[in-house]
């Protein structure tokens, strides 16, 4: 009965395996897998009218303010974060020579880094700055350690001028485009 | 032990999902008691047949409609992020998909009923698994290139995540009735048992960075998403705990669900078998119409609505009242608010994947004594009435599936030999979108009362298993009697 049952299975069975082969293959190429995406994102935008600045008045800063950021301070974030750029444009389309600074602030408040913009009035054109970090430009670690952002910008000429142009702003435009070791 | 490795991995990679249940050997292959699984209307012509438990019924399957082992792993030195992006990224389409199916009997019996022999009654228990998981094209293009550079612009399809799994236990009976000398009809009625079940189907949404209306780039987020969890949390929480009672705790669970402690469910296969003329059959059958109601350890996943994004925006003087150094915090939280992540424990109803299949067979060669010798009186016939009285048949199937993005086809010929009651064979060649080299070969012996089947699809794939998209095995044993004798 065992014969009658097990040898025709056995000889079934072992024919498929026998027949079966295969390429040699290497399973521990999966280590060397590098999952790298470029990963972009707006991250802040200014948007101010010449009439508020002229308000605020000559030689003033029309806006002043700390905000927390903590994009690539978070774990997970600042473990992958390989390399990438911050990208700036301003558009000015006002009458004033306006100045704009951003401090990477840490989480005791000590400052990391400075990006200062000095902007010549309306007819100028867009301002686009690239800053790239990362081996070979600028340290990483200050994004990384970055909790907040200082952000100042000031009006630098009189609070009396106006411009030409309809509907006379300047917009602060800037984002993110970075490139992480997701593996 | 490299073969069998392969064979393994090829068994985890191996078929294309147009295949992945399709039992285009065993379908009308009806000197195997078991061809009353997948047309409960076969033609039956044994007296009675037992399945030797947990052995009478044992298959596996699956594949992978894309990539291959081989294609991703051969020691060839190439870069192997390269292949993934060449083979899976690039190469992959959103209705590739990996799949798994097993199925193993735990008991088949059938008899012919005594006072109406044309009456073939069956019935037993099965356990099943069946896990599909489409290519997630869009979303693997976001994880390994990202939604920068080049992709700016891109709108990145989040309808392409699905999956669906399952494992149920099928307790079964079913009825073949012999109503004339050229019909055959059959039903079977199945409960479920479910004893986990998950499914993503019917997302939608997408996922786009473009040029920005204010800022550089705006981030668009729309999204219905949706991940349903029978069955789960359980056997996670049994894994997770650090007890010691790992092996025992699921042992009992798993036991507690297949008794239909689990979910339950309802349906039914049916299936005919029309004798044209003596020379020519054709056959049809549906199985697995039914459902099963998931209402115990649930647990779902939510992710639904829409939101754009250009990052802190501030508008001069408009904001001045709103200036605070929390912008950061609040527009994670607005974004989190426009499209939350949300857990519930609604009950759901979770459809079994429908199969059908169509055959005509033509037979030819001279006659065969089988039919002489079978006690099946009912379906003893003289001579050239009855198909079984050839030896040769040939004939084409047709194999239709419902899968969560559609209906999926196989078109099968095949040729089937009969050497006496001891031995038959069929083999076939089926065709589907994705593969025009499948070759089968199936076998069945009879050596007195015990029968011996083995069933195994894909063949030229065993030539390089790791380079297969489809490897396929069953085989079973059953003790048959065919008369009083």
């Amino acid at each position: 009965m065992r014969r009658l049952f097990f040898q025709p299975a056995l000889v079934a069975i072992t024919l498929f395996l026998c027949l079966s082969c295969s390429d040699k293959q290497d399973f521990n190429q999966f280590d060397d897998l590098e999952i790298t995406p470029t990963v972009a994102s707006s991250i802040f935008y200014l948007e101010a009218d010449e009439t508020h600045i002229n308000d605020i008045g000559s030689f003033a800063n029309f806006y002043s303010q700390t905000v927390d950021f903590e994009a690539f301070n978070e774990k997970y974030v600042s473990e992958r974060l390989l390399e990438g750029k911050l990208i700036y444009e301003i558009e000015n389309t006002t009458s004033k020579t306006l100045n704009f600074t951003i401090e990477f602030l840490d989480e005791e408040g000590d400052i990391l880094d400075v990006q200062v913009f000095d902007v010549d009035p309306t007819p100028s054109p867009l301002l686009i700055l690239e800053v790239f970090y990362g081996p070979g430009d600028k340290n990483i670690d200050i994004l990384t350690n970055t909790t907040s952002l200082r952000i100042n910008g000031s009006n630098q000429s009189d609070s009396t001028s106006v411009s030409g142009l309809s509907e006379p702003k300047v917009r602060f435009k800037s984002a993110a485009e970075f490139i992480f070791r997701l593996k | 032990m490299r073969c069998s490795l392969c064979l393994f991995l090829a068994a985890l990679f191996g078929a294309q999902i147009i295949c992945a249940q399709n039992k285009q050997l065993l379908y009308d292959f009806y000197e195997i008691p078991q061809s009353l699984m997948v047309n409960p209307g076969v033609k039956t012509m044994e007296k009675w047949h037992v399945g030797i438990p947990m052995l009478s019924g044992l298959a596996f399957q699956a594949g992978t409609s894309g990539v291959t082992v081989n294609d991703l792993f051969a020691d060839d030195g190439v870069d192997f992020t390269t292949k993934v992006r060449e083979h899976l990224i690039q190469g992959m389409r959103k209705r590739d998909d990996f799949s798994t199916t097993s199925q193993i009997e735990g008991f088949n019996i059938g008899f012919r009923g005594e006072n109406r022999p044309e009456n073939y009654y069956s019935f037993g228990m099965y356990g099943e698994t069946d896990i599909i998981v489409y290519w997630p094209k869009d979303l693997a293009a976001l994880a390994f290139e990202g939604n920068g550079g080049s992709n700016i612009g891109r709108s990145f399809d989040l309808g392409d995540l699905s999956l669906r799994g399952e494992m149920v236990n099928v307790l079964h009976f079913g009825i073949n009735r012999k109503v004339s000398n050229t019909l055959t009809i059959g039903g079977r009625a199945k409960i479920y048992s479910g004893i986990f079940q998950f499914q993503s189907i019917n997302n939608s949404g997408s996922f786009r960075t473009s040029q920005g209306q204010n800022n550089i780039y705006t981030t668009s987020v729309t999204a219905d998403m949706q991940l349903q969890t029978s069955g789960v949390e359980e056997i996670v929480n049994i894994l997770d705990e650090d007890t010691g009672t790992t092996q025992k705790d699921l042992a009992s669970l798993f036991i507690k669900r297949v008794l239909f402690g689990g979910n339950l469910g309802l349906g039914f296969d049916a299936g005919f078998t029309y004798q044209l003329n003596p020379r020519t059959t054709i056959t049809g059958s549906i199985l697995d119409v039914g459902f099963i109601h998931n209402s115990k350890d649930l647990k779902n996943y939510t992710l639904s609505g829409n939101v754009n994004n250009e990052g802190i925006s501030v508008f001069l003087p408009e904001d001045i009242p709103n200036l605070n150094n929390n912008l950061w915090e609040d527009l994670v939280d607005e974004i989190e608010e426009a499209i939350p992540y949300e857990e519930n424990e609604k009950g759901y109803i979770s459809f079994r994947p429908v199969k059908a299949y169509g055959s005509i067979r033509y037979n030819f060669g001279e006659g065969s004594t089988f039919n002489e010798n079978c006690g099946c009186g009912v379906n003893a016939q003289s001579g050239g009435q009855n198909d079984a009285f050839y030896r040769n048949s040939l004939g084409g199937q047709l194999f239709l599936m419902k899968r969560p993005r559609g209906v999926q086809a196989a078109v099968t010929g095949f040729f089937q030999k009969r050497l006496g009651r001891g031995f038959a064979f069929k083999t076939t060649y089926t065709a589907d979108k994705y593969s025009l080299t499948n070759i089968g070969l199936g076998l069945n012996f009879q050596m007195g009362p015990v029968n011996f089947y083995v069933l195994g699809d894909n063949l030229l794939g065993y030539q390089n298993i790791a380079n297969s998209h489809y490897a396929s095995l069953q085989f079973g044993f059953n003790i048959i009697s065919w008369n009083d004798n």
